[in-house]
């Protein structure tokens, strides 16, 4: 165990990310609304040393009801239409919607039309388009972080 | 001798079932059975009134292939009673989930979103306190008509569809695509097109299995390891990323041949990377089987007996966990495994442990064949004419999670059918049964030793 933990340690040092140097927080809650599994493998790994999005005081969290953005992704299928809108209005305001990959953007979405509902601002506001197929981890760090300082 | 008789007949023989898919239109439903020296056939039966005689009681493992046919295609099984929708979702509970009664039987509802990043997918409990008496899994929240969608296509053009069926699995899915389209077209790879592309699905094994091992040990809470072996399946798809110039590989495969070019410093930068993840994964490997309060976790957890493995259609480790010597690889004439010897578990329990090791076994028998396999630059090259072609093709490719059949039904080089049963769509069956008996908070544990996708089933 203590091997483990030197070995994260030392990790954390030849990555050598720089300190966010402020105490804010943001929580996200991650709805997959019919991926291809791509943004979810690369959003797992924004939690990796590697990128460390949690390092901003971004944490993903287990429910809407204390969520501050909602991340989408993949095309919204007719099944998850109405749990994607069920976790969307147990957000507390205010909320920010962030639609995360191509095919939450609908660019070059592969899907029979009768099972799609279509991109994520059919149904929600969006706030910020990460492109991307999928975004790598470093990808979506740095736009979360521009959401979270206010510029977009 | 009739349609039964001849599944029966190729059960008997040692055939396992490998798939079952109504042909375009309906009118025919086809079984695919994959023969103990890996080569699948298929069997054909005419819808007649709207119905097939189900072969369900034969092998179990038909239950979701008869479900989803019926769905899709409002085809009946006669036999397979009550024919539970599967892939419909417009149904009241009582016509999709099995009836549980008795004293204090109450049912837990979860999904289709989970607490964490997790792919949707609802999954519904019927228990006594924290005892799972049965678990009804709901998923296709994700179905997306992907092979309705890739219909009438060119062939080249399908690859897409059967790639983005799923990102973990986009190489094996790729290629058992690619090789299911040269199999209708008369076409044989090679050999330097088969060193490709064996390159390629052995690297989508690397991440996979690091991730996997990452996942169980979030599963018990153990965030060093998790931590660890996440950081090494970053490294991994960085080595993909090097190598095809995409962290998943989409785009890396081909009908037909290859167009991957990658010089011979890349080749061997890639190979120095690789050594070095092999070295720092068994270290981790080492540091988890020395915690005592890890390794407590794991054994007697979700149990698949061999009897149970074989009647369900496990695939892939974990059925090789629970003692079901079969590996794709072993028969891939199409592909650079050279008569690859599947390896066998160190412990038959069927297990959570079990299940975990074996990755972490076969991790290693991974990267022993790449360290073979990049010993020179990767070459563009080209699936040569070696018959006139056929109708129909068969692909069958060993993806991290296990055999991965596609079917390519073709008329005038489009896409008249496709239809791509993944080693997860095999193994989603069996998790449910796997987590009866056990209690409700060692689940997350139970289905992370599968880590099947969602969307590789949904499609």
């Amino acid at each position: 165990m203590l091997t483990l933990l030197r070995n994260l340690q030392r990790l954390r040092r030849q990555v050598g990310l720089p300190s966010p140097g402020r105490g804010r927080s943001l929580a996200l809650r991650h709805v997959d609304a019919g991926s291809c599994n791509g943004c979810e493998h690369e959003l797992a790994l924004a939690t990796t040393p590697y990128a460390d999005v949690e390092r901003f005081g971004f944490s993903i969290v287990a429910s809407p009801r204390h969520a501050d953005v909602l991340l989408v992704t993949g095309t919204v299928t007719t099944r998850m239409r109405e749990p994607l809108l069920a976790a969307y209005r147990a957000m507390p305001e205010p909320r920010r919607v962030v639609a995360l990959g191509d095919c939450a953007l609908a660019r070059g979405v592969l899907a029979a039309e009768s099972e799609i509902v279509g991109p994520v601002e059919a149904l929600l506001p969006v706030d910020l388009r990460i492109a991307g197929c999928p975004p790598s981890p470093a990808t979506i760090t740095a736009a979360l972080l521009e959401l979270y300082n206010g510029t977009t | 001798m009739t349609h039964r008789d001849r599944i029966g007949a190729a059960l008997a023989e040692g055939c396992r079932f490998s798939g079952l898919y109504a042909a375009a239109g309906g009118a025919v439903v086809r079984v695919a059975l994959t023969g103990p020296d890996g080569d699948t056939r298929l069997e054909s039966v005419d819808v007649q009134n709207g119905s097939v005689p189900t072969i369900v009681d034969l092998t179990p493992a038909a239950g979701w292939d008869e479900r989803e046919a019926a769905d899709l295609y409002g085809i009946r099984f006669d036999g397979h009673e009550p024919l539970r929708p599967l892939v419909e979702h417009d149904l009241e509970l009582a016509r999709w989930t099995v009836p549980v009664r008795g004293d204090d039987a109450y049912q837990v509802a979860v999904g289709p979103i989970h607490a964490g990043v997790i792919e949707s997918g609802h999954f519904r409990f019927h228990v006594v306190g924290e005892l799972i008496l049965h678990l009804d899994v709901r998923l296709f929240y994700k179905h997306r008509g992907l092979e309705r969608a890739a219909e009438g296509c060119l062939l080249d053009e399908g690859l897409a569809y059967a790639q983005r069926a799923c990102a973990a699995c986009a190489v094996a899915n790729s290629v058992a695509y690619a090789h299911a389209c040269e199999d209708a077209l008369g076409l044989r790879p090679s050999s330097e097109l088969a060193r490709v592309r064996t390159v390629l699905l052995e690297l989508e094994r690397t991440w996979n299995h690091l991730n996997d091992i990452a996942a169980v040990c979030a599963g018990t809470g153990l965030a060093a390891g998790n931590a660890l072996f996440a950081a090494l399946t970053e490294r991994a798809r960085r080595v993909n990323e090097l190598l095809t110039g995409h962290r998943f590989g989409f785009g890396a495969v081909q009908v037909g041949g290859s167009r991957l070019a990658v010089d011979a410093a890349a080749v061997a930068a890639a190979r120095e990377e690789l050594a070095s993840l092999a070295a720092e994964s068994k270290g981790g490997w080492r540091e988890l089987l020395f915690n005592a309060s890890f390794q407590d976790r794991l054994p007697e957890v979700g149990i698949v007996t061999v009897d149970e493995a074989r009647a369900l259609g496990a695939v892939g480790p974990a059925a090789r966990a629970s003692g079901v010597s079969e590996d794709a690889r072993a028969h891939s004439d199409r592909l650079a495994y050279d008569g690859l010897a599947p390896v066998a578990p160190r412990r038959v329990a069927g297990d959570v442990q079990a299940r975990l090791e074996q990755r972490a076994v076969e991790l290693l028998q991974t990267f022993e064949l790449l360290d073979g396999l990049l010993d020179r630059r990767l070459e563009p090259a080209v699936a040569e004419a070696a018959d006139p072609g056929k109708p129909i093709g068969l692909g069958l490719v060993e993806s991290p999670r296990g055999a991965t059949q596609c079917a390519v039904e073709q008329g005038n080089g489009r896409l008249e059918r496709l239809h791509l049963r993944t080693a997860s769509y095999a193994n989603w069956p069996v998790v449910a049964h796997a987590a009866v008996g056990n209690l409700l908070p060692d689940f997350p544990l139970i289905n992370k030793s599968f880590e099947l996708c969602y969307a590789c089933a949904d499609r």
